[in-house]
């Protein structure tokens, strides 16, 4: 029995049956577990599913070109491409270019060359094992994010209080957090830039901090030291992270906030209307010497201040669009859960490549409260 | 995505094709940083090909506009398209990167 870590896997995209059997076969030999497709859609599909360490990629698909489909491999995947051609005369050229293939090979090919230069590429560059240890690590980054969220439901008293997350497969930088205070909630939304362990830790640091600053009465004072604090540790890392953090009054439905880079966050009012909340500034790291103005909103019964992450964002064209899009889940959902889910579910899992985060914010119609 | 560069009298420009995201942003970073270890700091990048940009990409814009600072020069921004020209309103990077309609217009006053 092969453990995971020693399996390869492969896919191979090639619309001629004979040369697809050929190349299945010559790959079986070699250790891979190989699936395959006979066009383009379908074997990015199925790369998708299978992520495999080696592709090979035949350039004349019966639906899109080979090209074509090798940059929407690399969109998301970092396994070896190999093209396969039965253009000799274009070799030179396609080895010129950055088309984001490892390896050219002609058509007709010998095994025994096939074979020699796959070797070449695992040799050349990180091994199936090395591979799998990304993999790994990627597994231990979803687990740091998992942790930053939440662990208990959150109750004010007059309010409607919910937050959902889904994880991006190579885990993005989001999480939202929130806690109980003498006067509501306190709630933070941030994205740090870039993907895998170093958003994860980031968002670590930056939940930390702005929890160590949450007991400061004024909001302008608290977020200014702890934007500080957060600065100087991404200066290192050359990254930034957006950053969104409110204090809710629950008697008045006062709510004052500080938005550094965010800009995805709505006031959704029970009448009808919605605001969207314009950043008050870069995000936290991005540009030394910011400071960032503290805003306001006032909750009136009915009324949603809704966060949503720019996973949601890039499904639609324009922020109009969106915005509309979020206040017609929001108002068309009796609970703050339902709206979270909703929200969410604007963005397919099967499309989104960023993390998806949304927190929703109810204040309760009088005549529930009362 | 593919980048190209061309020194112009008072500016070198560079253009950055396709999907600026967690990839390409790195390369960006190193296109640019050659380009002004190559003796340019005043650098547009012409995003006139670039129909999307997330915040690793972004992130190597600012990289490259501190780069171009330090060297005693500026980095400016053209021909922005929707998506990228929402991604840097919403992050309020509009105010610190400065966009232009052409890459001839970004250092024309200048």
């Amino acid at each position: 029995m092969v453990s995971p870590s020693e399996l390869r896997r492969a896919v191979v995209i090639e619309d001629d049956p004979d040369i697809r059997g050929l190349l299945v076969r010559v790959l079986t030999k070699q250790g891979f577990e190989v699936t395959y497709a006979a066009a383009g859609l379908v074997g990015v599909e199925e790369v998708r599913r299978s992520q495999p360490d080696l592709v090979t990629l035949d350039l004349n698909l019966p639906d899109l070109d080979g090209l074509e489909v090798c940059k929407l491999l690399r969109e998301f995947s970092d396994a070896f491409i190999v093209m396969l051609t039965a253009r000799a005369d274009e070799l030179d050229k396609l080895t010129g270019l950055d088309n984001g293939a490892d390896e050219y090979i002609s058509k007709p090919f010998s095994p025994r060359e096939l074979q020699s230069r796959i070797n070449a590429l695992f040799r050349r560059r990180p091994s199936a094992a090395a591979d799998s240890a990304a993999r790994s690590e990627l597994e231990r980054a979803t687990e740091v994010q998992q942790s930053l969220l939440p662990k208990e439901d959150i109750r004010v008293e007059g309010y409607d209080v919910a937050g959902v997350f889904r994880p991006s497969r190579s885990v993005g930088g989001d999480f939202y957090d929130w806690y109980q205070t003498p006067e509501g909630l306190h709630l933070t939304f941030a994205d740090a830039m870039g993907k895998g362990m170093g958003a994860a830790l980031i968002a670590a640091t930056v939940r930390a901090v702005m929890r160590s600053t949450g007991h400061r009465p004024d909001l302008d004072g608290a977020f200014a030291s702890a934007s500080k604090a957060i600065a100087t540790d991404l200066d290192s890392s050359n990254s930034f992270v957006t950053l969104f953090h409110a204090r809710l009054d629950a008697a008045s439905g006062n709510v004052s906030y500080v938005d550094a880079g965010h800009g995805l966050a709505l006031h959704v009012q029970s009448g009808g209307t919605a605001y969207r909340l314009p950043s008050g500034g870069p995000p936290v790291g991005a540009w030394a010497g910011t400071q960032w103005p503290q805003s306001g909103l006032e909750l009136a019964p009915g009324d949603s201040l809704v966060v949503v992450s720019d996973g949601v964002l890039d499904v639609f064209d324009s922020v109009e669009d969106f915005t509309a899009a979020v206040q017609q889940a929001t108002q068309g959902n009796g609970s703050a859960q339902a709206a979270s889910s909703a929200i969410m579910a604007l963005a397919p899992a099967e499309t989104a490549e960023d993390d998806v985060t949304v927190v929703v914010v109810r204040r309760l119609p009088q005549e529930v409260a009362a | 995505m593919e980048f190209s560069y061309e020194v112009k009298d008072s500016y070198a420009e560079v253009k950055a094709d396709g999907r600026l995201n967690m990839v390409s942003a790195p390369k960006l970073r190193e296109f640019v940083t050659d380009v002004i270890a190559g003796g340019s700091n005043r650098i547009v990048v012409n995003l006139e090909n670039t129909a999307f940009m997330d915040s690793s990409g972004l992130g190597a814009l600012i990289g490259c506009l501190k780069a171009a600072r330090q060297a005693g020069g500026d980095l400016r921004i053209a021909a922005v398209q929707p998506q990228v020209k929402m991604v840097l309103q919403l992050t309020s990077m509009d105010k610190v990167l400065t966009a232009y309609a052409s890459a001839a217009e970004a250092f024309s006053n200048d």
